[in-house]
């Protein structure tokens, strides 16, 4: 039993400490408004670990969602949430809101 | 002249149509009845009640759609064939429980006649409903008629489209008649199910139509190039087995939630599974006592342990062994249903129903299951993902012990392959517990190269007791292929599923088994 809690804590401690400092990682913001993201068109360092701050200006929530990105994540109206994407190699990744598909569209282009 | 004709054939088709798809299931409905005495009065009490409900539905058809603000037709249709696929399902769900016996009964006497007891109420009500909807449908269509001028032509093209659509329906059940009597119960019993399917899915397409469900996917696949809808053959699949040459999401989840529900519940209510020999019972209790110190078994899913805030689940998972027969380890089958909800961004919550059949048993209703996973970190923040798992399950069958299992759950993102591990405790309490903590191990490393459908591979492992792992071969570890995929809805949400096969790998595990996933997300 104490060789698994061993294996237990060397885990943990791999997980919190073999990361870059969080105060390096990049941020960018995005905003919906009227069920629109802004940018639309949002460009990024590719390669580099990137905080993404997405705040819902609507009084309904929205959900960031991009099938390339793999990420999923509710926004509820007028809160900000990070969201962490890559390192991300060189490309355009589109996303959009899956609560309002038709007219919150937007991507990420990481050079 | 000539156009007369024309109209005619017209009116013949579409009357040949209508009656062709209610002959239909009374055919189905009085082949799987064969032997019943006083079946015929039953089914023609249906079909006259069905005709005399026609008349009224159809006399009062403007009166119906004004209801519920302008969709009372649909809503009215969809109950009218949810309490059908209801009826067919209770008289499945009751031969499941009874059919053995009677054809048993049929054997011994030599005879054609059985007992009756079958609820007959519940076919005379599926044949009226058909009768109902078809007939309220031909009706009005022919007071269309009448009252564009065309009156006069109803008659003889009435008549031969009612003609036709009975012979064919007869034609059929002589088919199905030449079935011996020890399979018509199982044949019928099947295509019982699938009509009831049909049915559910026709109900799902009306409420659609009405706006009260989500279409999920308007037109998942267009096969009317294949097979139209339309053509004789096509209508006769579409009562039959509920063919749709365009069909919904919300549809397929229909037809698929009925066959698995109805299906498991004809198993679980079912009668005497296969005789046991004497030396497998004892080859059976050898391996019960060697290989496992508590009656369940762990589950093969690999969880996350990220949480969706304010998204509705429903999953089903299931699985089935293969191995050697008489081993103790074949046809070991596992079930369960869950309902969850993601009640906080790092709390989710799920409810769950768990079935079994281990090998030689029959399908029970094993325990309900409280589950919680914890999301701990943000996706992506750090080198990993990490979440936590915490589940208490009570046992519904006697004598079996409550148990909690709990552990971490890591979730690593490489480029585009998605590697996730498990790492569970598991403890029995209460009476009948064992005394060693179980360990679950579960792994997936997933290429994510599509994401309709995406390769990857598994490892389940368990060791009984921790305190006493003993050796490799008498722990269970298996490994294997299995493909994810999901299918999206916007904003109606998204299917999910999970298929694999895994090897097993020790002696104490059966040489095969088939996994799955199928799930159905939505923001709620």
């Amino acid at each position: 039993m104490r060789n698994w809690l061993g294996i237990l804590a060397i885990g943990a401690a791999l997980l919190g400490g073999g990361s870059v400092a969080r105060a390096d990682d990049p941020v960018f913001n995005l905003t919906i408004q009227n069920h629109k993201f802004s940018p639309e068109v949002l460009e990024v360092p590719a390669g580099v670990k990137i905080k993404l701050l997405v705040k819902n200006l609507d009084a309904t929530p929205e959900e960031f969602e991009s099938n390339e990105l793999h990420r999923e994540k509710v926004v509820p109206a007028g809160q900000e949430v990070p969201i962490f994407i890559g390192p991300l190699e060189a490309g355009t990744y589109p996303f959009f809101g899956d609560f309002n598909p038709k007219t919150a569209q937007g991507k990420i282009v990481a050079k | 002249m000539g156009g007369k004709y024309v109209i005619m054939i017209g009116i013949a088709f579409i009357t040949f149509r209508e009656v062709l798809e209610a002959a239909l299931v009374v055919t189905l409905v009085l082949a799987a009845s064969k032997g019943t005495p006083r079946r015929g009065r039953w089914v023609a009490g249906g079909v006259a009640c069905g005709i005399a409900g026609a008349s009224i539905v159809a006399a009062l058809a403007a009166e119906i759609s004004a209801l519920l603000e302008g969709v009372g037709q649909e809503v009215f249709n969809a109950c009218v064939l949810f309490i059908a696929v209801a009826m067919l399902s209770w008289h499945n769900i009751w031969m499941g429980r009874h059919g053995k016996e009677m054809a048993a009964e049929a054997a011994r006497l030599g005879s054609q006649v059985l007992s009756g007891g079958r609820p007959l109420y519940a076919l005379s009500i599926a044949v009226g409903i058909a009768v109902l909807r078809e007939g309220s449908e031909l009706v009005l269509f022919l007071d269309g008629l009448v009252a564009a001028g065309n009156g006069a032509d109803l008659g003889p093209g009435m008549l031969l489209g009612l003609v036709c659509g009975i012979a064919l329906g007869g034609v059929i059940y002589f088919g199905l008649l030449r079935i011996p009597t020890r399979h018509l119960f199982r044949v019928t019993g099947w295509m019982i199910l699938l009509l009831a399917a049909g049915m559910a899915a026709q109900g799902a397409a009306f409420l659609t139509q009405a706006d009260y469900l989500p279409a999920l996917g308007n037109r998942l696949w267009d096969t009317s190039a294949i097979l139209s809808e339309n053509s004789i053959p096509g209508q006769i699949l579409h009562v039959l087995v509920g063919y749709v040459a365009q069909p919904s999401g919300i549809q397929l989840v229909f037809y698929a939630a009925t066959i698995l529900v109805v299906g498991i519940l004809m198993r679980i209510f079912g009668n005497a599974g296969p005789t046991v020999s004497r030396a497998a019972t004892a080859a059976l209790l050898f391996w019960a006592g060697a290989a496992t110190l508590h009656p369940a078994r762990a589950d093969f899913q690999v969880r996350s342990p990220t949480v969706e805030y304010q998204e509705i689940e429903f999953e089903h998972n299931g699985d089935t062994t293969f191995d050697r027969r008489n081993s103790g380890m074949s046809n070991d089958q596992s079930y369960t249903f869950s309902i969850g909800y993601g009640v906080t961004p790092w709390w989710k919550t799920e409810l769950e129903a768990e079935t079994a059949a281990p090998p030689g048993e029959n399908l029970k209703f094993d325990a309900t299951t409280w589950e919680n996973t914890f999301q701990i970190t943000e996706t992506g923040e750090y080198w990993a993902d990490l979440g936590f798992f915490f589940e208490y399950s009570h046992a519904h069958q006697h004598g079996d012990p409550e148990s909690v299992t709990f552990g971490p759950l890591v979730q690593k993102e490489i480029g585009s392959t998605l590697h996730t591990f498990n790492f569970l405790l598991d403890k029995d309490m209460g009476s009948g517990a064992s005394d060693g903590t179980g360990l679950e191990l579960a792994w997936q490393s997933l290429w994510r190269i599509n994401q309709y459908a995406s390769p990857g591979i598994e490892y389940y492992g368990e060791i009984d007791d921790l305190g006493h792992p003993g050796k490799l071969s008498q722990q269970q570890h298996r490994v294997g292929p299995v493909v994810v995929g999901a299918v999206a809805f916007p904003p109606n949400g998204k299917i999910k599923y999970e298929v694999g096969y895994l090897f097993g790998l020790t002696n104490a595990t059966e040489r095969g088994a088939v996994r799955w996933k199928f799930e159905y997300e939505a923001h709620f």
